[in-house]
């Protein structure tokens, strides 16, 4: 047991897209940024302790764990973590992500992702704090337990807790049953909560996240000729007063996912932007006409978006409709891909009766997509017609647009605070009595 | 810590007082109370007796009780007649957590639920609510029926 109330929790939910991290018991996370990472790859190291003196945010392999990770040593690598680090163009530096199909692939990054969190972000010593982390809903048990390995065997932290994402969505939310509709970066989960736990066989993941309308509006913008320069690729000058020059800059050596990583940048800006969901349908005569929403690019242009700014959402509801976008069309052929109310219903169906009428009621909105603009009103009204007659249909969200985005973060950041949940930790001395799978028993 | 919940999910680790236990079998067996509200005394950590109401009250009276901007346990005791013309009673448990509550409320009562509601044997129906209209006077006859 660990009565660890004198200092405060620190709470991470690592998503797909971005990292969140910070104090437990405050109302925001502290530190957001990107969960992907720039890599170059090192030819030749001669001592690996000349880029250790480098400079702060460029986490060194050396600095995490030593020997635990037998994927890490093919290729001596570095990594530069933190929306900075990556922001700055580098020659070679590749843009790699932790995560394959939303479960963590690569821990050797999401160690140097924690790593940036505790030192160059919140500055504290793990050593000295509880962590409290979020963890996908379909989580498997031996991830975890890796998880757990190398927080108490690198870090050396006192004591950890885990909890599913839609967990805590819906206990901060006032809810112990409901489900939970998470829009992230990277997926779609669908998650019946019941008292507190994840129903797993009614789990229903999609690949259409914020990251894929993303990669579609820019097809989409792309095949009307709309060129995306990327941030780096120019620079502005300004000639007279209100008059700016642009000149273009060339670098060579920039890798092709680097570029593709800062045209996403735009493009996800400019959905944010403009983006909403369509009321009904999106029927492709029916928008031809509909005035356009002008947007300034980077580097001056100004480009009017019509009706992808409905289109571009309406994929979330209808995935068929990614066949109509240029270089999007082989999406769908290679995996069957429902839309949003059919997953919700589907999600429902795997339910015990007793309870389906419960989470009709209780549909509750979490993640950075589901934030957009008319998402929850075009949900309901679609669940409306779906459902059965006798369930009343309640689509709930935050009205506050960072509740909304970061409700995992915040139902983990009050758990942690809790005065009673003090005795709930996971402690460094269980682990090293019962060793990592306890957490199977001490989280469920 | 000998006593290791296995059914602890993510939960608060609150406790409960005795005082709760007693007043919900008052109301069970002896029937000297309509409705009681509980809530949750963060220093003392556990969940404790807030309010009773007596068996001449109204559905109004107990929903009118309820704070608007503060989560609450709840326990209502529905009497009503069936078709048949047969007297009967349902013994509601209601989770009260209002939309306009603070986050950390509702995440407080929503964590401690399961462990609370387990203290108290004998609840026909449980429901949940966020605003008022999930737990109309229509909401529960349609499900005591």
């Amino acid at each position: 047991m660990y009565g660890g109330d004198e200092v405060s929790a620190i709470v991470i939910d690592l998503g797909s897209h971005t990292c969140k991290a910070g104090y437990a018991g405050e109302d925001a996370p502290k530190a957001v940024f990107p969960s992907v990472v720039g890599s170059i790859e090192q030819q030749e190291v001669v001592n690996g302790t000349k880029f250790e003196k480098e400079s702060e945010s460029m986490s060194d392999l050396k600095a995490g764990l030593k020997g635990l990770d037998s994927e890490k040593a093919k290729t001596k690598r570095k990594l530069y973590v933190g929306s900075q680090a990556l922001g700055f163009r580098r020659d070679h530096m590749e843009v790699i992500s932790p995560f394959q199909e939303g479960v963590v692939a690569d821990w050797d990054i999401v160690d140097n992702i924690w790593a940036h969190a505790f030192k160059d972000r919140l500055l504290i010593d793990p050593m000295e704090h509880p962590m409290l982390l979020a963890e996908p809903t379909s989580n498997a048990p031996q991830q975890r337990e890796r998880m757990a390995e190398i927080l108490f065997e690198n870090y050396k932290v006192p004591a950890l807790f885990v909890a599913k994402n839609a967990v805590l969505t819906s206990f901060a939310s006032g809810r112990a049953t409901s489900l939970v509709v998470d829009s992230g970066g990277g997926s779609t989960t669908v998650a019946p909560v019941q008292d507190g736990y994840v129903l797993q066989k009614g789990v229903a993941t999609s690949p259409i996240g914020g990251e894929f309308l993303t990669e579609c509006m820019m097809k989409s913008l792309e095949s009307k000729g709309i060129i995306f320069k990327p941030r780096y690729s120019f620079k502005r000058k300004e000639a007279r007063p209100g008059d700016f020059q642009t000149i273009d800059l060339d670098f060579p050596n920039t890798t092709e996912r680097y570029k593709l990583y800062s045209q996403r940048l735009i493009a996800s800006d400019i959905k944010e932007c403009v983006c909403r969901a369509p009321d009904t349908p999106y029927d492709e005569s029916a928008y031809a006409n509909i005035p356009m929403t002008p947007y300034e690019l980077p580097d001056g242009q100004i480009i009017e978006i019509g009706a992808d700014r409905f289109k571009i959402p309406d994929i979330l509801f209808n995935p068929s409709l990614v066949q109509t976008i240029p270089g999007m069309e082989n999406f769908i052929d290679s995996s069957p891909v429902r839309g949003l109310p059919q997953m919700v219903i589907e999600s429902i169906n795997k339910c015990d009766v007793d309870i389906r009428r419960e989470l009709f009621s209780s549909i509750l909105l979490s993640g950075g997509t589901a934030s957009m603009q008319q998402l929850k009103e075009r949900l309901e009204k679609d669940l409306m017609e779906e459902s059965p007659q006798a369930a009343r249909v309640k689509v709930l969200a935050s009205g506050n647009a960072t509740e909304r985005r970061f409700s995992v973060w915040i139902g983990g950041s009050i758990l942690a605070s809790l005065g009673s949940f003090q005795q709930m930790w996971f402690s460094k001395g269980e682990y090293e009595e019962h060793g990592a799978s306890y957490i199977q028993r001490k989280c469920p | 810590m000998a006593l290791l919940r296995s059914y602890s999910c993510a939960s608060s680790g609150m406790g409960v007082a005795n005082q709760c236990k007693d007043t919900f079998l008052e109301l069970q067996r002896k029937k000297t109370h309509r409705y009681v509200i509980f809530k949750i005394d963060e220093k003392l950590k556990e969940v404790v007796v807030e309010k009773t109401g007596g068996t001449a009250e109204s559905y109004n009276d107990f929903v009118s009780s309820l704070p608007e901007n503060d989560c609450r346990y709840a326990i209502y005791d529905f009497d009503f007649v069936t078709q048949e013309n047969c007297q009967k009673s349902k013994i509601f448990f209601i989770a009260w957590s209002p939309s306009m509550s603070r986050i950390r409320a509702k995440m407080l009562y929503a964590t401690s639920k399961a462990l609370f509601r387990q203290e108290l044997d004998g609840v026909h129906y449980e429901i949940q609510a966020t605003d008022p209209t999930e737990m109309d006077i229509e909401v529960i006859r349609d499900r005591a029926h």
